[in-house]
């Protein structure tokens, strides 16, 4: 990795992961206000400093797809946070629409910051002083912790020990080409190519591997996305707090401002869900219901989980009860878990639906269940997997994976095309150098370590 | 007696020589002295100049006007090209040399200098008073001077092991190692360590079984190093090379004498070069090895003498003669001389500038195995950067500094100056980071241009560098605008199995196809319109057109790291008050001291991050990139 002499412009989501209706992409660094022109696609730099404007935020490229509608403010260094030029935009809420603003930026030539960056770069311009700047990276922290179940933190440290692994594969084909290339002289077999190339592709595969386990890392790391769904007085906001009170892991719970949807983070069997109660689901409303309404939907299309509430009516004599079918559009991808709230109100012959599970909050009957059933259908790949390959967690780290399978498959390419293997090996210098960034280790003279163990080489 | 000079070279071997050369021809008044006139430029070790990578750098200490290519070439009794059968970029010119004929021709080629003198004396002391003022030798004879070149070798407490007890101080064989002068140096507050190396035993070829042996020739059309002699030299009568194995007799010899071994024994406290194993070595190391290679190399044409390259060794004489013996081809052998281990002090070369000017005494420099280097191109690069630099100071003019991305020479010096040495240094391809663009074919347009901006070219050498440079620049217009039609071209295509063309096409394009080389593409043209380029000007036009797309990415690499370098760090940098550094970053960086932010990503322990921090404490310090080109990448 090279680094540039002046510093970067840098870009993150400067609020938690999924909490709240509102969330804050910032952007810093020389290019940031070039940055928000081209996502704004207005000239940001003829603001005044300090002013804010509301902005279509549009997705880089011809398509010019709208991402969100959002509040863009400008800071100019050295009146911001960072003491650089600093360009904030709110957007609505929630994971997508902030990454999708973050990607954009990452499209337009800025770096996602690492964790803590911003403070950093305060303290470097003389805007906090150190110890100011270790409270706040403290926070950061003791915030990022709560957020990390158990299983997160096992997942990450087998991902390290898988990377360094497959970092140390590469040093070995690299010592094969600097034998191959260096020591012409020597007694040693001729290396064969041919094995070099699959030796790569087989790297390749299990960076691949690991890439693929990305959208699980993501999961893990910001929580399923469960939607309370069901007509209204179904019983989901008694169960929100059941699900969240039990297991007291509510970091903010926020309501959302004309939004009639509460959004929270639980940590459940040691798994983190973003639960979203949400507006009762009937047709016919208007206004405020009706919008309300419309936001459930629009969580309901994302939804990772959808916990569907049916209350327990108690049957006029001689007629089965059945309550009123919600609708679920939208939700048609995601898992979901039948419920029978209110079990407590249930008559001593009465069965649940095949497929439901009966609870009632009040007892505490059945939640042992649904936490069960909730851990199972949004993280069983994970469990199942976790002792096999380990998960990628961060955006930073999928992105290094994918560029290391990357220039390893284009070095079996170039081989199959017949260039030589003294070019060929600059992509598995690349390779190399990707693991090593998400390692965070520094390459040292490994290869040539390795060509003398492994071969009695020199005259 | 008493005499000024401007620059005083210290030692007479390869270092020595390139550097007293160096200064000369950039004008500076320059003396050489050496204990032994009659030893100048000794091949110590094997009677061979070259091979991957150092070969390169033979060719690019010959393109700075150099000794070395050119007393190669004289010398040359066996060329070849390694690694012919790979892509150019990573060809090795190699030559066997004959080991009376090569000083000969580099003392004619210093002799040929006219700013140059020659002294025979030990050198015992030196004068300091702030910085150096010049040195004493042991017959009282003071030599005063703005800078001092030392280029001391294996000599400074030099000890030579042949197994058992036999310790005795020396440099070489039979020549007496230089005490006074090392503890001179050594007061100076200069860390001193030490190191070893070793050489194997020779043998009477007249007593070598031939017939046992595999014969080694030397390519067809010998080469040479060439155009960056600037002078061509007539080629001698060329001799082979033999190669036999090693056994498992060998084995249980040397395994059952291990103790005699001053290696083994713990005579020998100084680490050696892994890339070099003595046999001892070989045999610890990979005890399942059911052989290993050995080469009997010719020591001249006026001798029997072989060198048994692969045995070196610091058992005893009885025990070397022994396992020679247990070798095909060698069982009647007669030995001439019994190899030997040597111990000698270096000078870690962080203590040292890109000049190879040592930080804490202006005026003295250090070149070659003093620097715990190995190898006579290795020696010769840094005598030459040293030499050049010390008359550039005292003429008060900019220093002379080969980047990375320029030549082996510039990775040498950097490897030396900003991660040290733990053994002894040498070159290998793998550490250049520019490899398709350190290539033993285009060292005129990398450092030649260089040498002749800063004036270390004579003008019949800078006549024949802007020659060369006009050729390359024929050449590849030619393979750029030639069109070849299909029955001049298939006929070269199906050669190599290559799909044959219908319509004309042009000469670069056909390169670009595997298997296609530029001679013989060359040789479809019409005898009377065939140009004539030089083989190393055709090797470029090879890697032009085949490496396509990897030597621009090398480029634009190299073109990062410059803009880095041209980040300069103050001397004076607090690293260690860098509370957004790691704290082994901070340390590394503090012993280090880098003197720009390329320089700071090389020293090992600092990562991206700690780099990028170290921008931004320097800029919160009101440090600004300088736009003036870089001291050095």
């Amino acid at each position: 990795m090279v680094v540039p002499v002046e510093p970067d412009t840098i870009v993150a989501c400067a609020t938690p992961p999924g909490v709240g209706a509102v969330a804050v992409v910032r952007l810093s660094g020389p290019r940031a206000v070039a940055t928000a022109s081209s996502l704004v696609r207005r000239d940001v730099g003829q603001w005044p400093s300090r002013s804010v404007r509301l902005c279509s935020l549009l997705r880089p490229g011809p398509s010019a797809e709208m991402l969100d509608k959002g509040l863009v403010t400008l800071f100019r260094a050295p009146a911001s946070y960072t003491g650089e030029d600093v360009v904030e935009v709110s957007t609505h809420g929630g994971r997508h629409v902030p990454e999708g603003v973050v990607d954009a930026c990452v499209a337009l030539g800025a770096r996602r910051a690492r964790p803590g960056e911003f403070t950093q770069r305060a303290y470097l311009n003389g805007k906090l002083d150190l110890t100011q700047a270790e409270a706040v990276g403290d926070l950061t922290a003791a915030a990022s912790e709560q957020g990390r179940s158990v299983a997160l933190h096992q997942l990450e440290r087998g991902l390290g020990e898988r990377v360094a692994s497959l970092r140390s594969r590469l040093i070995g084909l690299s010592a094969l080409m600097v034998q191959h290339i260096d020591f012409p002289e020597e007694d040693e077999a001729p290396v064969s190519l041919k094995a070099v190339a699959s030796e790569a592709q087989g790297v390749a595969r299990d960076v691949a591997r690991l890439v693929e386990t990305a959208p699980a890392g993501t999961l893990l790391r910001e929580g399923a996305l469960t939607v309370l769904a069901g007509p209204p007085n179904a019983g989901k906001s008694s169960l929100f707090n059941a699900l969240l009170g039990i297991e007291r892991a509510i970091v903010t719970p926020a309501a959302g401002t004309t939004r009639d949807a509460i959004e929270a983070v639980a940590s459940i069997d040691g798994f983190p869900f973003r639960l979203v109660d949400t507006a009762g689901l009937r047709t016919g409303t208007e206004g405020v219901e009706q919008q309300g309404i419309e936001v459930a939907h629009r969580y309901l299309s994302r939804a990772d989980v959808v916990i569907v509430c049916r209350e327990t009516v108690a049957p006029p004599a001689g007629l089965t009860a059945r309550p009123p079918e919600p609708t679920l559009a939208g939700a048609d991808a995601a898992a979901k878990v039948l419920l029978r709230t209110k079990w407590d109100l249930a008559e001593d012959d009465q069965a649940p639906e095949p497929g439901e599970i009966p609870v009632s909050v009040r007892t505490g009957q059945g939640l042992a269940d649904l936490k069960r059933a909730l851990r199972d259908l949004a993280f069983r790949g994970v469990v199942e997997r976790r002792d096999e390959v380990p998960v990628v967690t961060t955006r930073r780290q999928a992105e290094l994976l994918k560029n290391a399978e990357g220039e390893l498959s284009d070095f079996a390419d170039a081989l199959k095309r017949g260039v030589p293997p003294e070019a060929a090996s600059a992509h598995i210098r690349s390779a190399e150098s990707a693991l090593e960034d998400v390692l965070g280790v520094v390459a040292s003279d490994e290869v040539l370590d390795r060509v003398f163990r492994d071969f009695c080489i020199g005259k | 007696m008493r005499a000024r000079y401007d620059v005083i070279v210290v030692g007479g071997g390869h270092a020595g020589v390139e550097a007293a050369a160096a200064s000369a021809r950039l004008g500076a008044r320059t003396v050489l002295v050496t204990p032994d006139l009659g030893r100048i430029a000794q091949m110590s070790c094997n009677p061979a100049i070259g091979g991957v990578a150092k070969g390169t750098v033979a060719r690019e200490v010959g393109a700075l006007g150099g000794v070395m290519a050119q007393a190669a070439d004289a010398a040359r009794i066996q060329f070849r090209m390694l690694n012919r059968s790979k892509g150019p970029a990573v060809w090795g010119p190699r030559a066997q040399c004959d080991r009376a004929r090569y000083p000969i021709a580099a003392r004619r080629a210093l002799d040929g200098l006219p700013h140059l003198d020659l002294f025979q004396d030990m050198v015992v002391g030196m004068q300091f008073d702030g910085r150096v003022q010049g040195i004493a030798t042991r017959g009282g004879v003071v030599f005063e001077g703005d800078a001092v070149v030392v280029t001391a070798g294996t000599f400074l407490r030099g000890r030579i092991h042949m197994g058992g007890a036999s310790a005795q101080g020396a440099g070489r064989a039979g020549e007496g190692p230089s005490l006074e002068l090392a503890e001179a140096l050594e007061r100076r507050g200069l860390e001193v360590a030490r190191f070893k190396t070793g050489t194997p035993p020779r043998v009477d070829g007249r007593t070598v079984d031939f017939d046992r042996c595999q014969r080694q020739d030397g390519d067809a059309d010998a080469d040479a190093f060439r155009f960056c002699s600037y002078a061509r030299e007539p080629l001698l009568e060329q001799r082979p090379c033999w190669v036999t194995w090693t056994g498992d007799a060998l084995k249980r010899i040397v395994a059952g004498n291990l103790e005699r071994s001053a290696l083994y024994g713990g005579e020998i406290s100084g680490r050696g070069p892994r890339y070099c194993p003595s046999i001892e070595d070989k045999v610890v190391r990979f005890p399942d090895a059911p052989r290993h290679q050995v080469f009997l190399e010719p020591e001249g044409l006026d001798t029997t003498e072989l060198y048994v390259n692969g045995l070196s060794t610091s058992l005893p004489p009885s025990v070397q003669l022994a396992f020679l013996r247990s070798i095909p081809g060698l069982e009647d052998a007669k030995m001439t001389k019994p190899g030997y281990a040597v111990e000698y002090d270096y000078f870690p070369p962080r203590q040292l500038r890109h000049t190879l000017e040592v930080r804490s005494i202006p005026g003295l420099y250090f070149a070659g195995q003093v620097n715990g280097t190995t190898g006579y191109e290795e020696a010769a690069a840094q005598g030459l950067v040293a030499g050049a630099n010390a008359a550039l100071a005292v003429q008060g003019r900019s220093p002379f500094v080969v980047e990375r991305d320029q030549g082996y020479i510039g990775v040498l010096v950097d490897d030396l100056v900003t991660k040290g040495v733990d053994e002894p240094y040498r070159l290998f391809t793998s550490r250049a980071e520019f490899r398709l663009l350190l290539r033993q074919d285009n060292c005129a347009g990398r450092v030649g241009v260089l040498a002749r901006d800063v004036g270390l070219l004579t003008s019949r050498q800078e006549r024949t560098l802007n020659e060369r440079l006009a050729e390359e620049r024929r050449s590849l217009v030619w393979f750029r605008e030639t069109a070849i039609g299909p029955e001049a071209a298939n006929p070269v295509l199906e050669a190599v199995g290559s799909s044959p063309i219908t319509e004309p096409a042009r000469a670069r394009k056909l390169l670009r196809r595997p298997g296609v080389r530029a001679k013989a593409l060359v040789g479809t043209v019409a005898e009377e319109d065939a140009p004539s380029f030089d083989p190393d000007v055709l090797a470029t036009v090879e890697v032009d057109a085949k490496y396509e797309g990897y030597v621009e990415r090398e480029n634009e690499r190299a073109a990062k790291l410059r803009r880095q370098a041209r980040f300069a760090i103050p001397e004076d940098a607090p690293f260690a008050e860098f509370a957004t550094l790691s704290s082994e970053a901070r340390q590394k960086l503090t012993s280090a001291r880098p003197t720009n932010l390329a320089q700071a990503g090389r020293v090992p322990g600092v990562s991206p991050a700690d780099l990028q921090n170290l921008v931004m404490e320097l800029r919160r310090l009101g440090h600004t990139a300088r736009e003036e080109p870089a001291s050095s990448t």
